[in-house]
């Protein structure tokens, strides 16, 4: 089998689905009765919930997931199986195959940016009101973490559970050694703020233009806040100068400025954060509150802070986006699967693990923060996630489009094509022009399709 | 399968190792020429039921996702169609246009079929070569025999793993050039990374052609060696008159799977470079992976992978016809 024909890594997802179809077909409602006072009841009934592994954590999931299973059992006598996907990749395997095929889990985690695309299959119960009532009603959610559950108000399937707003993070002594008294706000200050530091193998900023997603959320950031929001209704604005000014700032950090280690042409996120760690660098782009376990080891443990990324885009003096796009609107939606027969206790067990009490439970022992309005107005208080509280209010939603997935791969594959000229220290501008061109042409199509479909 | 054709070609050698093969055509004549009586047993009241389970599982695993993956690169199945995809609209060759006019799948089979090419130039002299050195025995070989074997026992994810790990920039790799002053540049990014691919392919496939090398080495009989000892033949000329004759089986063999291997090898360039890849190692394999998980037209990226599968499938048959592999009574493949 080993040296069979390339037909069969598209054959066999649909090998598997064939497999499948014949029992998964029809749909159910409800599962469990509903008695008058709201309460599901479950008794022998078992949920199935799909969700991403911590890998940082292995334990306390555990641990977390047999609490939840006991208070759903209490609540309302049903079992919760929890199965877990290590990658993006597996967890799309999961879905297509689940799709395709009408069974699989009940209840799916999803990252954010990956909601509009699993809406995109219809294969997800689209809220009702009265289905917003199940899991505890729309106003009990932060609002700006709605804002990737669904193309409009009316229409949402995602139902926020945790936030991972991205922030910045600064070596304080490495900002005061350089006579640097706050953080930067616009990119343009960052760059100068960075020129200072850098000195020696210590360099003003740390990020990694080989990380498989960092990059297009750059491009994406310092476009919106130029104002242009990528996608403007059917129409793919890749072509727009505010795209090619993004990302001449972000390859100029390492080919004008020279603020970043010329080894970060190779790095991932996850080699950026070590670097930082080693205090070998003045800001860490582009992470979240899960880098605090690696700092609080590292040799800069206590000398490190949080704050919001700049939202003055390259070359302005203000904002122009609404809203000041801080971060891209991140963290995980809960969506229930259609062909479930369970929903209402699909519905209970979100109910539970977004309230209050849950959420906050959860952000001690996960980092994450909660979708929950309430949990999230108590952690404010909280002066070491101020500014990640602060990044969760102002995140901007990725465009809500089947298409977003090409979009951001097309972002992504510019700055692939582009690593050698970096790492030779120039891009050339025609070079990137027909990159952002093809990027641009490759995505418009996308949209085409996504406007049709 | 046939018992007829075996003498159109024969190579030198096989006039002094004819006795095997003839003991094969001995046992194979009665059947033709004794009739239906003695054939009997062996074709007539052949149990060909025996076959089902086999055959259905052939079936299930091979012909049926065959015939759906042809069926899928008729429809325009993408995320939006993907639930109810038997009902998915038929565009017919749309698919198959937009592959061939629209999509780097021309120049993915080119990278695919001249990288496999090279690897497999590259791996067979180094194979046989260590075949031929490891043929007589000395104190050792066993140890020798086993650590030439690690790069075909380590898993293709792992042998990726740890040369991207080496080839990052900055790396072991670079540090080591480096110290005798050469400056490679980028391994894992830009033009140079077909090379790496070819390289890191070689390193990993190599002991493949050794063992099937060995193999055809270890069906030599004693007695030729003797023979070609006995006419005066020297080292090269017994190499390459008596002994490479026999390879010649096996090698082809070989060099078949190892080419469909190379192209359907998927794992080695996603990690070593990761989705999306630098546009000198889009091969086949990451291509349709890509259009199929990332951009989600199933489609089309079934129309690409039944494409290349008749692009593949041209040259294999011609070969296959042309050595013969079919063929029981080729020299080094007689066993």
């Amino acid at each position: 089998m080993r040296f069979k024909s390339t037909t069969g890594l598209a054959a066999i997802v649909t090998a598997a689905a064939l497999a499948l179809t014949g029992c998964g077909s029809g749909s159910g409602n409800g599962g469990g009765s509903t008695s008058s006072d709201g309460k599901v009841d479950g008794t022998g009934k078992t949920l199935n919930v799909l969700v991403g592994v911590l890998s940082q954590y292995p334990e306390q999931q555990k641990q977390w997931q047999s609490d939840i299973a006991a208070k759903f059992k209490a609540e309302t006598g049903a079992d919760v199986k929890f199965e877990t996907f290590a990658s993006a990749n597996d967890e799309l395997t999961r879905i297509q195959t689940s799709v395709v095929s009408g069974q699989g889990p009940d209840v799916y985690g999803l990252g954010t940016t990956f909601t509009p695309t699993a809406y995109a299959t219809k294969a997800f119960v689209t809220l009702s009101d009265d289905d917003w009532k199940k899991v505890g009603g729309k106003d009990r959610f932060n609002p700006a973490a709605l804002g990737i559950s669904g193309p409009d108000k009316d229409h949402q399937a995602g139902i926020p559970f945790v936030s991972r707003p991205f922030v910045m993070a600064y070596n304080k002594d490495l900002l005061a050694a350089a006579g640097i008294d706050k953080p930067a706000t616009s990119w343009d200050e960052l760059a100068a703020q960075a020129k200072k530091m850098t000195n020696g193998d210590t360099y003003g900023i740390a990020t990694g233009y080989k990380d498989n997603f960092d990059p297009w959320k750059f491009i994406w950031a310092m476009s919106v806040q130029a104002g242009n929001p990528l996608v403007d209704g059917n129409k793919l604005k890749m072509d727009d100068p505010t795209v090619k000014k993004a990302y001449q700032t972000y390859f100029g950090w390492l080919t004008n400025d020279k603020v970043v280690d010329p080894a970060a042409v190779g790095w991932s996120n996850s080699n950026a954060v070590a670097a930082f760690a080693s205090g070998k660098a003045g800001y860490l782009m582009m992470t979240t509150s899960s880098s605090i376990p690696t700092l609080d080891k590292s040799a800069i443990a206590g000398k490190y802070e949080y704050t919001l990324m700049p939202t003055i885009a390259p070359g302005e003096t203000k904002s122009k986006s609404d809203g000041d796009a801080a971060s891209i609107l991140s963290g995980d939606n809960l969506v229930v699967a259609d062909y479930s027969k369970q929903k209402d206790l699909a519905f209970a067990y979100i109910k539970l693990i977004t309230s209050k009490e849950e959420q906050l439970n959860y952000q001690k022992t996960f980092g994450d923060l909660p979708a929950n309005g309430d949990a999230l107005k108590e952690l404010a208080g909280n002066a070491k996630l101020k500014p990640i509280t602060d990044a969760a209010a102002k995140s901007k939603a990725t465009p809500f489009t089947g298409a977003w997935g090409d979009i951001q791969l097309g972002l992504l594959n510019v700055t692939v094509q582009s690593v050698p000229d970096l790492a030779a220290g120039k891009v050339d501008e025609a070079a990137l022009d027909s990159r952002i061109k093809d990027a641009q042409n490759k995505g418009q199509a996308s949209l085409d399709r996504a406007s049709k479909g | 399968m046939s018992t007829d054709a075996p003498h159109e070609v024969r190579p030198a050698a096989d006039t002094a190792a004819g006795r095997a093969p003839r003991k094969a055509d001995d046992a194979g004549q009665p059947a033709h020429k004794g009739g239906l009586r003695r054939k009997g047993l062996s074709e007539r009241n052949r149990p060909l039921w025996m076959l089902i389970p086999g055959g259905a599982l052939m079936i299930i695993i091979i012909v049926v996702p065959l015939l759906l993956g042809i069926y899928m690169s008729v429809l325009n199945l993408d995320q939006y169609t993907l639930r109810k995809w038997i009902s998915a609209p038929l565009i017919g060759a749309e698919n198959f246009v937009e592959a061939v006019t629209d999509s780097p799948l021309l120049h993915a089979v080119w990278l695919s079929v001249s990288y496999s090419l090279l690897a497999m130039v590259v791996t067979l002299p180094l194979g046989i070569a260590a075949a031929v050195a490891t043929q007589n025995a000395f104190k050792g070989r066993a140890v020798i025999r086993s650590v030439f074997l690690i790069p075909y026992v380590l898993p293709s994810f792992v042998v990726a793993t740890v040369w991207r790990t080496m080839l990052q920039p900055g790396g072991i790799v670079d540090e080591a050039l480096a110290t005798v002053g050469i400056h490679v540049g980028l391994w894992l990014n830009g033009p140079q990374t077909f090379w790496t691919l070819v390289l890191v392919q070689i390193w990993a496939s190599w002991p493949f052609i050794y063992l099937l090398a060995l193999s055809g080495l270890q069906s030599v009989d004693h007695e030729v060696h003797e023979a070609s000892a006995l006419d005066g033949a020297l080292w090269w000329n017994k190499l390459r008159y008596v002994i490479f004759p026999y390879l010649k089986g096996p090698l082809s063999l070989a060099f078949l799977i190892g080419m469909l291997h190379h192209i359907n090898n998927f794992t080695l360039p996603f990690v070593l470079f990761g989705v999306p890849a630098p546009a000198d190692v889009e091969v086949l394999p990451i291509l349709t992976y890509v259009t199929s998980f990332q951009s989600f037209r199933f489609g089309l990226s079934a129309a690409m992978a039944f494409i290349s599968l008749v692009l593949i499938a041209i040259p294999l048959f011609v070969y296959l016809r042309a050595v013969k592999l079919d063929d029981a009574e080729t020299p080094g493949a007689k066993k």
